[in-house]
């Protein structure tokens, strides 16, 4: 088991490195040139060349490369091109705000998932389980944006009841902050609950199957009591994967519905980073998304190994 | 965009997950004969159908629709739906019913473009890494897991930037992203047929690796291929309706359900059958795609039939 | 003259044009600014600006939410377009119209506590030269020699006799910077206006509060809020359900129904700068050929355009100059609408049949146009082909820079930039001596002299088709009923919050 923590943290560490070449060169092909884009359209020819000095971009590539690693290595994630202000702070302020929205969406995406999909394993064949199974497949046919638009029309602009869009830090204001939370987190978590309830459901189908769980069934337990008794904790194992892993990209999923809400979370920032042309602000959110899934990814890994005990051994 | 390629890889894998017991039975024979007199499965034959209207619609749309779908015509701008425009006309005066009708091919064209990516460079990795020998096998499988970290979305846009936004680069993204989805299913399902008794046979006779992935794995993997197309192909046309959202997706005039429905936002209040016709589309799509999934996965995986 | 010239234009990016502000949180259904209840605002607007600083970041966005606002100039524009005072009481111009003589005036005071004198003004005019890296300075080449005379006498000589460079002072250039207050302009601007910088939410909004220490009337309002929104949904939503009290620049004007159909709000239209132009890259050999230059215009029915694609909204133009400069003359009858003068102008020129590339920036109004402009000129015998460019990089590097376009849409936001869009040098690539020669003429005269010249260089353009004017943007604005001092018309490059308060 200690072996396998070491390969994994190697593993790791290479796949960082690589990612982090991949990340740098991608930027290095995109047209249009960033010093031109950030003095915009009235920028004199010379005034180009000046900034393209002062940030640097006339050296190799590889001095560049291993510059910015410097950078990281040490959290200074450099200066921006177009605003010109410290980009590890702006990234860090949009990181807390992204971070409320997903993991909210996500407590919303689990509280409906996890009942819905198990009951509509439990049930696979009984209406119930059938209507929540209809249910979930619309719910994944929608849009996001289209599902957040809706909430806005009906609860915001008919009702009145929430606020359309915004967004307050919930230190300077709570009450307003959950008010203008609830929408977004509600179109997020619902459309990835449908997604999740699927995958809920096929775990516990899989986990049903399983002779323990007949031979529990078959000493008089009603399928309720066997799930929760001896089953749960064994559909848990792809789930956190599923959920990790979405975790990690709705730092960046997230950028639809936080367009649909007006929310300066880091999906906005990296869009608006990718029209400007502000290459190190892009380079250094897709590296951070990056190391978030790659990490994420290590510990679904070990958590694996600790949620299911038959992976201890290894079977890879 | 409300899922990731990513997302599904090992969720889809625990679904899918291929039954040790008697393989050879269930992967041997076409799928066709083995599940012959089966009830028929509800998930399979409404997603058919819906997947099935949508292909002939395409077709239709070559050659006929009601108007020409992308010809201006102010004099009949935001017509309500009448006898001559079953579903109105748009801002620009143009015809809904054309729209949407030329619009599915856009989407299955979203839809083939991602997934034929994905399973082109998907299942020879997926297959490679099932037969090749550990340390190889471990690296294709690292090099997907790093795939993974780039998220569709983020991969859209950037490919839009460096190429050109256009519902081709988009696409090309979105399949790329898939990859290791389709990678992981199908490395499963081959490592089940890899310890089939009538692959160890041909491995034992001196058969080369090649013509054992192509006459022996391949064939065995289609249904796993199948199931994670059609659901891939739904997470596609989603993904085109976001970026359209964005302002990525497919340009003008072509049409597209996902412009369509981004355009029709300025009209929620006055018009709203503009959203609801590309909206319902795209659902609808989705849901067959879908729906068609599920089922495949039912009848390839008989333990769900089977059970209890 | 040149500089002139060479002077590139702002074009309008999401159409950033225009701004409005807004009051308080009325309704109370929802948020609204926090502080202040009674005496705040929030605006609603589509560009963030990237910078703070408009010396060394170009875009509208910068000017619009500064300029007049937190910094000053020695003289501005009022809504009719006359050149009025502001920090300068009074100025004179010598016989030769060379030499600018400017009283300033007393008592205002920059937001760091240092006092406004001539030396700041000759520094920030110099400054221009010196330190300003956007093509904007070049305004400020034809400045032989600034000098303070005395702390409240300002005197600028003129290497020769320039009208346009007293009207760019009214422009961003013309801002006036303190001595001591130049070090941190893209985060903490300093200025003499009557809102001081507040804070800024980048991907959200920036604060301005009031200055309580301002020379001149103090605003109504002591805190304004612009709050920027990317989708213009979003936008009309944020003041529907209150989040905001008004918005600045209407994006959607399709949705503008459900607001003139509600008497909680007003709704303002008005004009504005920014041309919708259909350029012509007139270094392609098919557009060296005036026939078809002419026959695009021809082919297009304006009015069925500006019905489609703006709803309607807008003015219809028929060449550079928008109805607030005083060189202004309706121009729309140069080339009439009428399919058959295009197909015949093309048969004449040979071109029926030919392809053209439109590259559309990635703008609401410029993907909206683009659409109805290649339908209107395939059923003249023309083949359009549309390629969408990401805006702003792409754009700028492939039609901009490089000029690597057949026909492209964009709005031309800034003041009086007919000769900037067309010439030689610019993305239009339109060579005309004779325009050159007119222009010249009209910068060089006295102000008779001036209008009779920029009459005949629009004329000229038009006629000679250097482009096709699809409409003029309008000043869309809503607010609620409440809201007063809001202008018309938006012909500066800032939106003047100054004068707005709630009755």
């Amino acid at each position: 088991m200690v072996l396998r923590l070491v390969e994994r943290t190697a593993v790791l560490l290479v796949s960082l490195a690589v990612s982090s070449v991949l990340v740098f060169g991608f930027m290095a092909v995109l047209p249009g040139d960033p010093a031109r884009v950030a003095l915009g359209v009235n920028a004199s020819d010379e005034a180009v060349a000046q900034l393209r000095e002062q940030f640097g971009l006339d050296r190799s590539l590889a001095t560049q490369y291993f510059d910015w690693l410097g950078g990281l290595l040490h959290a200074d994630f450099g200066t921006s091109y177009v605003s010109k202000v410290a980009i590890g702070p702006q990234i860090f302020d949009r990181l807390q705000v992204t971070l409320w929205l997903v993991v909210v969406g996500m407590i919303v995406a689990l509280v409906v998932a996890v009942p819905a999909g198990t009951v509509m394993a439990a049930r696979h064949r009984k209406i119930s389980g059938l209507a929540l199974s209809a249910i979930s497949q619309l719910g994944v046919a929608v849009p996001a944006f289209l599902a957040g638009i809706l909430l806005i029309m009906l609860f915001a602009v008919k009702l009145g009841w929430l606020p359309a869009n915004g967004w307050t830090p919930p230190a300077s204001d709570p009450g307003m902050f959950l008010r203008q939370l609830i929408l977004p987190a509600l179109s997020l978590g619902l459309v990835q609950g449908a997604v999740l309830t699927r995958y809920v459901r096929s775990a516990v189908l899989d986990v049903l199957r399983e002779d323990y769980l007949r031979t529990a069934r078959a000493k008089g337990l009603r399928p309720f009591p066997a799930l929760w008794r001896h089953g749960l904790r064994n559909a848990a194992v792809p789930v956190v994967t599923v959920l990790g892993l979405q975790l990690a990209t709705l730092l960046i999923g997230a950028v639809v519905v936080e367009r649909v809400f007006v929310i300066p979370g880091l999906g906005s920032l990296l869009l608006d980073g990718v029209s400007n042309r502000d290459l190190l602000l892009v380079q250094d959110v897709v590296m951070l998304l990056v190391v978030a899934v790659l990490v994420v990814n290590f510990l679904v890994d070990v958590l694996y190994v600790a949620l299911d005990p038959r992976l201890r051994v290894g079977q890879r | 965009m409300n899922d990731e390629g990513g997302s599904v890889s090992r969720g889809a894998e625990s679904a899918l997950g291929v039954p040790a017991s008697d393989p050879a039975g269930r992967l041997d024979g076409p799928a066709v004969r083995r599940t012959a007199g089966r009830r028929l499965n509800p998930s399979l034959v409404v997603g058919g159908i819906i997947v099935l209207v949508i292909v002939l619609t395409a077709l239709v749309s070559f050659v006929w629709t009601p108007y020409d779908a992308t010809l201006v015509d102010p004099a009949v701008r935001l017509a309500k739906p009448s006898w001559s425009h079953w579903f109105g006309t748009d801002k620009f005066g143009r015809d809904l019913l054309s729209q949407i009708m030329v619009g599915s091919r856009t989407t299955l064209f979203v839809g083939l473009v991602a997934v034929g990516v994905a399973a082109v460079i998907g299942v020879p990795l997926g297959i490679l890494a099932a037969m090749t020998r550990r340390w190889s096998s471990e690296l294709i499988m690292r090099a997907n897991d790093l795939l993974l970290a780039f998220p569709a979305l983020l991969l859209a846009i950037m490919f839009g930037a460096v190429f050109g936004a256009s519902t081709l680069t988009a696409m090309v993204a979105i399949g790329i992203a898939t990859v290791p989805s389709f990678a992981r299913v199908i490395r499963s399902g081959a490592l089940q047929v890899m310890r089939t008794e009538y692959v160890l046979a041909a491995r034992a006779a001196g058969r080369r690796p090649f013509p054992i992935a192509l006459r022996h794995v391949l064939p065995n993997v289609t249904s796993l291929i199948t199931v994670q197309a059609s659901v891939s192909f739904a997470i596609a046309v989603l993904a085109e309706a976001a970026l359209s959202f964005l302002g990525y997706g497919t340009p003008p005039p072509t049409p597209s359900w996902g412009r369509m429905l981004q355009e029709s936002q300025e009209f929620l209040f006055s018009a709203p059958r503009l959203a609801v016709f590309p909206g319902v589309a795209i659902a609808i799509a989705v849901l067959g795609f879908n729906l068609l999934g599920d089922g495949l996965r039912d009848r390839f995986d008989p333990k769900l039939e089977d059970r209890r | 003259m040149n500089t002139y010239l060479t002077r590139a234009v702002a074009l309008a990016g999401s159409a950033a044009l225009l701004l409005v502000a807004a009051c308080s949180a009325g309704s109370g259904t929802s948020s609204g600014p926090s502080t202040g209840a009674n005496q705040s605002l929030a605006i609603g607007l589509v560009a963030e600006p990237a910078s703070l600083d408009f010396t060394t970041t170009d875009g509208a966005a910068i000017p619009q939410a500064l300029l007049t606002n937190v910094y000053e100039g020695l003289v501005k524009q009022d809504e009719s377009g006359k050149i009025v005072p502001d920090l300068a009481k009074s100025w004179t111009v010598s016989a030769d119209r060379k030499t600018y003589t400017f009283e300033l005036v007393d008592n205002a005071k920059f937001t760091n506590g240092a006092a406004f004198t001539a030396a700041d003004a000759v520094f920030s005019i110099n400054r221009v030269k010196t330190a300003w890296t956007t093509s904007l300075k070049a305004a400020m080449d034809v400045v032989q020699d600034a000098k303070a005379v005395s702390p409240k006498q300002l005197q600028v000589t003129l290497s020769k006799p320039s009208n346009d460079w007293l009207f760019r002072m009214t422009t961003r250039i013309g801002a006036m910077f303190s001595q001591t207050g130049v070090d941190k302009l893209a985060t903490d601007p300093v200025g003499t206006g009557p809102y001081k910088f507040g804070s800024w939410k980048r991907g959200d909004s920036i604060v301005l509060q009031r200055n309580d220490a301002y020379w001149g009337t103090k605003p109504f309002f002591n805190q304004v809020t612009l709050k920027y929104f990317k989708d213009p949904t979003a936008l009309n939503n944020a003041l529907l359900t209150g989040t905001i009290n008004v918005i600045g620049t209407v994006q959607a004007p399709e949705a503008l129904s459900q607001f003139t159909s509600n008497t909680k709000y007003q709704v303002i239209e008005g004009t504005t700068n920014g041309e919708v132009v259909l350029s012509f890259n007139n270094s392609r050999p098919v557009f060296k050929d005036v026939r078809v230059r002419q026959a695009i215009r021809s082919a297009i029915d304006h009015k069925a355009l500006l019905d489609t694609c703006f709803a309607g909204r807008g003015k219809l133009i028929g060449s550079m100059v928008p109805p607030t400069d005083p060189w202004y003359e309706d121009l729309t009858q140069v080339a009439p609408y009428s399919k058959d003068k295009a197909k015949s102008l093309l048969a004449a020129a040979g071109a029926t049949g030919k392809t053209l590339r439109l590259r559309l920036p990635t703008l609401p109004y410029a993907t909206s146009c683009g659409q109805v402009v290649k339908s209107q000129l395939e059923q003249v015998g023309l083949k359009v082909q549309i390629d969408q460019l990401e805006f702003p990089a792409a754009w700028l590097t492939t039609v901009f820079k490089n000029a690597d376009y057949d026909m492209s849409i964009i709005a031309h936001v800034e003041p009086r930039d007919l000769g900037a869009v067309f010439s030689p040098k610019y993305y239009t690539r339109y060579d005309d001596p004779t325009l050159q020669q007119d222009l010249a003429a009209a910068d060089a005269g006295d102000e008779a002299t001036q209008v009779t010249d920029m009459k005949k260089a629009a004329r000229r353009i038009s006629e000679e088709a250097a482009a096709d004017w699809l409409f003029l943007l309008p000043n869309l604005v809503v607010a609620d009923k409440n809201i007063t001092g809001l202008p018309a018309n938006a012909i500066t490059e800032s939106f003047d919050l100054s004068k707005l308060a709630r009755s």
